[in-house]
């Protein structure tokens, strides 16, 4: 696996705060010592509001920040469905059942270049956490954070400090660069010069595409931090697979997201549609032009 | 407190037994859940080789349920008796290989590489899994078949043999005798039931497979009457399974004629739900005043009806 994973600990977290951010948003701030100890950027909670019996599944959400100090961990939340509802309509005190902290994290960006964080909407969530991580280590990074209007990035004004640079973009204009994310990114890209920088996405299925499409075009290391229907969080449903696909494998597999995932190297993801992945698709081309 | 109970030869040390597919290999839950308070693990389903499973999205949630088609995704036979099992080995809990085949010789296949291996208690036969195109549930359907898978498991091994019997079925007490009359030494009722989930946007079924198996409490009154059922047909003890969430889910099955349970879907929304169950099935049994689970095995009162399985006391 390649990461030593600390052992997730599944237990009853009491909501601490409950911030609302506007709209559908909010920052909910829960009492979790293991994952406040352990979780690392990329991880996620798999996690219920503990008084309801609908709906039935936890639900996977990226680790926003952690602190040891005070035993809490929190997450961004858009109350969009039965459970992110039920999470958001927690009060301070009422407990959730919280099992943590989960899955691969992202590696560490090259030493000397910087980081170029991809989000969009509430896909933003471990990027925060990562921005927070990075600062501690002296390295930079850049935030490319989209969303269809202003409304869709409320946590903008708690992304900037040292070491982070956030270019907003909206569908409409309303907020930074109009059109889509990658629009800004390509933009920084085609004037970038010396040191090749790693790309990180979470979003949208479809932007995440879209990155992985322009990470390949530019022979870019790009990791995807995937968002799959999830059920049991620890590998046992086999229900949150994505089909992955190294350059050795003669054919693609499905991975679990929740244990192998949801952090996945772009170059191995298997798009729906495609036989290959790009990985596989670059082995093969290389090995016809030996032959 | 006597939590143990006996069945096809296996003493589980509790009723509590992970169901097929809702706990991998078990060796996923080393160091998150304590196995050896299981009362047993069922592994998931087994072919002799590794099958890719399902197209993605295999699992929609649904009222109180879940709907899913995995498609029997799993590290075939020899991979798991060589990886799995001597992991599994250290663990003290009685240990259940589910059995899968396209054919009926790939059953008895199956089944005869887990004859003489040390840590296998006994074989769980799988035929109702809903999502494959061939076998599963095409056997657990006819009860000629089920006849005949069940002989050819039986024929091919020492090991106590429990099909797992399908609910999307007629009259399961004909296939709860067709399985008996084949040999089998208890019964795993149910699997899941046959559903389908529709985008209304797109039109199309929301799983990758298209139908699925409805699991979760969704499906636990049909569970238990099928259960129940099956424990009145036949004089092999029935495992009940279907949507078990709490003890006093656990003591319907009991009461309706099982000896033991299986938890499923509820293990994936907490792991930590069999020692939650146990807790409180201790809990209700002391405040009844009885210091044996099994007093109250098939003690139902439903007038018209005798006792489920009169021939066990």
């Amino acid at each position: 696996m390649g990461y030593d994973r600390a052992m997730p600990a599944n237990r009853l977290a009491p909501l601490v705060s409950r911030e609302p951010l506007g709209g559908a948003f909010f920052l909910l701030t829960f009492a979790h010592p293991e994952t406040a100890r352990e979780a690392r950027p990329g991880q996620f909670v798999m996690i219920k509001a503990g008084t309801s019996a609908e709906p039935p599944l936890r639900r996977p959400f990226s680790i926003l920040s952690a602190d040891p100090a005070s035993s809490t961990f929190s997450l961004f939340v858009k109350a969009i469905g039965p459970g992110s509802r039920a999470l958001c309509a927690l009060e301070g005190g009422e407990v959730a059942q919280c099992l943590g902290p989960l899955g691969r994290p992202f590696t560490s960006p090259p030493p000397g270049s910087e980081a170029l964080l991809v989000a969009g909407g509430y896909g933003v969530a471990p990027f925060r956490f990562m921005a927070d991580e990075m600062r501690r280590s002296g390295a930079r990074a850049r935030l490319f954070y989209g969303g269809r209007t202003a409304a869709d990035l409320p946590l903008l004004p708690r992304l900037s400090g040292p070491g982070l640079t956030v270019l907003p973009a909206t569908e409409d204009g309303s907020l930074g660069a109009r059109g889509r994310v990658t629009v800004p990114l390509e933009a920084h890209l085609d004037g970038l010069a010396g040191p090749r920088p790693k790309l990180y996405a979470c979003g949208p299925d479809a932007m995440m595409h879209a990155v992985a499409r322009i990470a390949e075009r530019r022979s870019l290391p790009a990791e995807l931090s995937l968002d799959p229907w999830m059920g049991c969080g620890v590998g046992t449903c086999l229900g949150c697979v994505v089909r992955v696909q190294s350059a050795e494998e003669p054919r693609p597999k499905y991975c679990c997201a929740c244990t192998e995932g949801p952090v996945f190297d772009a170059a191995r993801v298997v798009w729906p549609g495609d036989d290959c992945s790009s990985a596989r698709r670059h082995a093969a081309e290389r090995a016809g032009a030996r032959g | 407190m006597r939590l143990a109970v006996e069945l096809a030869g296996i003493r589980f040390k509790n009723p509590l037994i992970a169901a097929s597919g809702t706990f991998g290999y078990g060796v996923e839950h080393e160091g998150l859940v304590e196995l050896s308070r299981l009362g047993g693990i069922v592994a998931k389903g087994l072919y002799l080789q590794p099958r890719d499973g399902a197209p993605v999205p295999r699992i929609v949630e649904t009222p109180a349920g879940l709907l899913n088609a995995i498609g029997l995704q799993g590290i075939g036979i020899d991979a798991f008796l060589r990886e799995m099992l001597p992991r599994l080995r250290r663990h003290d809990t009685a240990l259940l290989v589910n059995v899968c085949g396209d054919t009926v010789d790939e059953y008895a296949e199956v089944a005869r590489r887990c004859d003489g291996q040390a840590g296998i208690a006994g074989l769980e036969v799988n035929i109702s899994c809903p999502n494959v195109k061939q076998g599963g549930m095409a056997f657990g359907g006819d009860p000629k078949m089920t006849h005949q898978v069940v002989a050819a498991v039986r024929a091919a091994t020492r090991l106590p043999v429990i099909p797992k019997l399908s609910p999307n079925v007629g009259d399961i007490a004909v296939f709860a005798r067709a399985a008996e009359e084949a040999g089998a030494d208890a019964l795993s009722c149910i699997n899941t039931l046959l559903g389908l989930a529709i985008d209304v946007e797109s039109r199309r079924p929301r799983l990758g497979f298209g139908t699925g198996g409805l699991s979760g409490p969704a499906i636990r009154p049909i569970a238990v009457r099928m259960a129940w059922q099956a424990a009145r047909a036949v004089k092999i003890p029935v495992i009940g399974v279907g949507g078990i969430a709490s003890a006093g889910d656990v003591l319907e099955f009991l009461i309706a004629g099982c000896r033991a349970v299986q938890i499923g879907t509820a293990s994936f929304v907490d792991p930590g739900i069999f020692e939650k169950v146990l807790k409180e099935l201790t809990e209700w049994l002391e405040a009844h005043g009885l210091d044996d689970v099994n007093a109250v095995v098939g003690t139902l009162e439903y007038p018209g009806f005798g006792r489920p399985c009169p021939e066990e006391r």
